[in-house]
């Protein structure tokens, strides 16, 4: 009993040794850099720290409002981390959950404009619904293109973001969906489609020594830890979880357990769409109400393809590293005001955390390397 | 041991130097200002809104002594997370650059009414883009049309002179989205060019985007092809596209907002919009116990708008610079004034 209570944590040590590993590596070649620009990489943390966490805040910063923002930053993250997830089980490379996410937030403001006057309890899982359906759309479309006529998904995925991008762009800045006055946005989704947030949001009451409307964590919370605890739930407990994960292994293998290849490829596909379409719709229902133009330049998508391989593709690991990039995300800002660091040194991490992961991969690749060689 | 009495040694140091220091200083402190800038997603190096935002709050901060904070916006999500880190710490002024900040300091304001903010180019507005009208938020906008105006009036002498390159009475401007800012400066300039040379063709254009220079390069090569020799960009980033477009046809340019010589060598003027102008008077408000809500406008005339004409292969020729003054000084006494709508 003990023992195997070792062997499993021992497994478990080292199953985190490469990520927390590429993580610590990120902060000590960021501190590097932050130290050689000539600037004090501890008080770039503690910024970091406290905007991500709430915690050592030296700038007078409230502790929860800081934890607030970096949970509505970490939100998006999980169900678009569950979107790359799922179809890296199954082999495949889903660069798309950024476009699938936006035409998820364009499915939602369309609907939530569209029937803005019908009450919560229908309108809401209209919206959410909406936007699931029409990330499984497009991320669908992927999934057949490469179970039968075998395109490569990491090119139809980049390049139906561009479509969803310029979709998106077309319907708010002069096309259907854009609001009067002449600005690039659409309009408000009606009240019944809005996600409600945890603490009420009213200017007047104060909570945390703050207005209690300043506090914008929302229920999509729970919908994307839900997310991922289906995720865990499908992957390993599930017929379908056996098939994708059959698949991802060896595709042959798999055809020769009686497994269906191409419909795996796209019913992963279509379930992977709808988790980040959902994530769209939450983020429009839950935070932003509406389409602006920051959506234009939007990357929680692919950030997400960073959480995903930090987090080994499982679902612990998928929260554990939406919780850092999300504190890393709101952490830029108050090291930027209170250490003086350019916020720009969060995506340096990322990229360094994403580096050293790569690095790991190719590491396992070196090693095949020379026993092929070896063989006669 | 001896680390440990060391350490008592500085605490009792640091008491009595603090003791003295309290001695010594009879009077209060002065209050000490906290001033918070959000940058839009341009970043501090954009050469433009958020570059010269910073240089006036420099300015102010040379001058009038008080603790400053910058934050870049990295994403449209950042908006209301940083506008209220600065408002949460209780600073006494926040100043956001843009109009994209619009919404998002709409919903701040009104969470911190004892705050003050200041918008470039825009109102704290809700989700319909209606001016809340909180009386903590002062609008800081621009005559654009002034420094349209200026650099029409300059088109509108080359061409009516000769001294552009095809000289065929035609001029062009190309426009991102037909949002008010831009298409005030379009007015000006088509109303000045017109009045130097009533001749003058305009051809108005837009990309219906900010950012990708491709976009703006295509409307700018229509209009070059139609005849246009000189090219108003009024579209930020994308507009870029439109300097290099007529630099590569041969063709003149005219920057906008800040001044863009260096950006390619097709440019010949610039019309400014000086955000730092207007962010030094906000912040000077401010710490003078001056602040307003409500809209204060920059223009010619307060010299928050203006003209820079300094690239013109070989100089622009005297008369031409003359005639510009007098421009100038009409439209700053009040005897001209630039339309904001675009003539017909």
């Amino acid at each position: 009993m003990a023992a195997s209570l070792l062997a499993s944590m021992r497994r478990i040590a080292r199953g985190m040794a490469v990520p927390v590993g590429s993580v610590i590596f990120a902060f000590v070649v960021g501190g590097v850099i932050v130290a050689v620009t000539g600037g004090d990489p501890f008080a770039a943390y503690q910024g970091l720290v406290c905007g991500g966490f709430g915690l050592i805040c030296s700038g007078g910063e409230n502790p929860a409002l800081q934890l607030s923002n970096a949970i509505v930053f970490t939100t998006p993250l999980l169900m678009t981390g569950v979107a790359v997830a799922l179809p890296f089980r199954a082999g495949l490379f889903n660069i798309g959950a950024e476009g699938q996410l936006l035409v998820g937030s364009i499915a939602c403001v369309a609907i939530g404009t569209q029937f803005s006057t019908l009450p919560a309890p229908i309108l809401l899982p209209m919206v959410l619904l909406g936007g699931a359906l029409a990330g499984a759309f497009w991320a669908g479309i992927a999934g057949v293109l490469k179970a039968t006529v075998g395109a490569h998904e990491v090119v139809t995925t980049i390049m139906l973001n561009y479509v969803a991008q310029w979709l998106m762009r077309f319907l708010i800045v002069g096309g259907p969906l854009q609001a009067p006055h002449g600005f690039s946005a659409s309009a408000s989704i009606g009240s019944g489609a809005r996600l409600p947030t945890l603490l009420p949001q009213d200017n007047s009451l104060i909570i945390f020594g703050l207005p209690s409307s300043v506090f914008r964590v929302h229920a999509g919370l729970f919908i994307a830890l839900a997310a991922v605890a289906l995720f865990a739930f499908v992957l390993w407990r599930t017929p379908l979880g056996y098939e994708i994960r059959a698949t991802g292994q060896s595709q042959r293998a798999a055809r020769y357990a009686g497994v269906s290849v191409p419909r795996t490829i796209i019913v992963t596909m279509l379930i992977a769409g709808a988790f980040a379409g959902l994530s769209g719709a939450v983020q429009i229902a839950g935070v932003d109400h509406n389409l602006t133009d920051k959506y234009f330049s939007d990357t929680t998508g692919f950030d997400a393809i960073a959480v995903t391989l930090l987090g080994l593709g499982s679902g612990v690991g998928i929260i554990l590293a939406a919780i850092l990039f999300g504190a890393l995300h709101a952490g830029g800002a108050v090291m930027q005001s209170d250490a003086g660091i350019s916020g720009n040194l969060v995506l340096v991490l990322q990229a360094l955390i994403l580096f050293s992961i790569a690095a790991n991969f190719l590491s396992t690749l070196k090693f095949r390397i020379p026993r092929l060689s070896r063989a006669p | 041991m001896g680390l440990s009495r060391l350490r008592y040694l500085g605490v009792a140091a640091l008491t009595l130097a603090l003791l003295a220091g309290c001695g010594g200083t009879a009077a209060p402190p002065a209050k000490v200002y906290n001033i918070g800038l959000v940058t839009d997603i341009g970043g501090l190096n954009d050469k433009s809104f958020n570059y010269l935002a910073n240089l006036g709050l420099e300015r102010a901060k040379a001058e009038f002594k008080f603790k400053s904070s910058v934050i870049e916006s990295k994403s449209g999500d950042d908006y209301v997370p940083n506008l209220t880190n600065f408002a949460s710490k209780n600073y006494d002024l926040v100043i956001a650059v843009g109009f994209l900040m619009q919404q998002a300091v709409g919903t701040v304001s009104g969470q911190f009414p004892n705050v003050h903010f200041a918008i470039i180019d825009g109102a704290g507005t809700d989700a319909k883009f209606n001016d809340l009208k909180h009386s903590n938020v002062q609008s800081l906008y621009f005559k654009e049309q002034d420094a349209g105006a200026m650099v029409g009036a300059l088109a509108g002498l080359l061409e009516k002179q000769g001294k552009a390159v095809k000289n065929k009475h035609v001029i062009g401007a190309v426009g991102g989205i037909s949002i008010p800012p831009v298409d005030h400066y379009i007015a000006g300039y088509k109303w000045a060019a017109l009045q130097y040379d009533p001749m003058v063709k305009v051809l108005i254009g837009y990309s219906n985007d900010f950012q990708d220079p491709a976009k703006c390069k295509g409307v700018a090569t229509n209009q070059i092809a139609g005849n246009a020799d000189i090219l108003f960009q009024v579209a930020g980033g994308c507009g870029l596209g439109v300097l290099q477009a007529a630099g590569q046809a041969h063709v003149y340019s005219i920057g906008v907002d800040a001044d863009q010589k260096d950006a390619d060598p097709s440019v010949i003027a610039s019309a400014l919009k000086k955000v730092d102008v207007s962010t030094y008077t906000a912040i000077k408000n401010v710490v003078t116990g001056n602040f307003q809500g409500g809209a204060l406008t920059f223009s010619i005339a307060n010299d928050g708008a203006g003209y820079a004409i300094d690239n013109f292969p070989g100089g622009l020729p005297a008369d031409i610079k003359t005639e510009l003054d007098s421009f100038a000084a009409k439209i700053k006494a009040g005897t001209l004034t630039p339309p904001a709508d675009i003539p017909k």
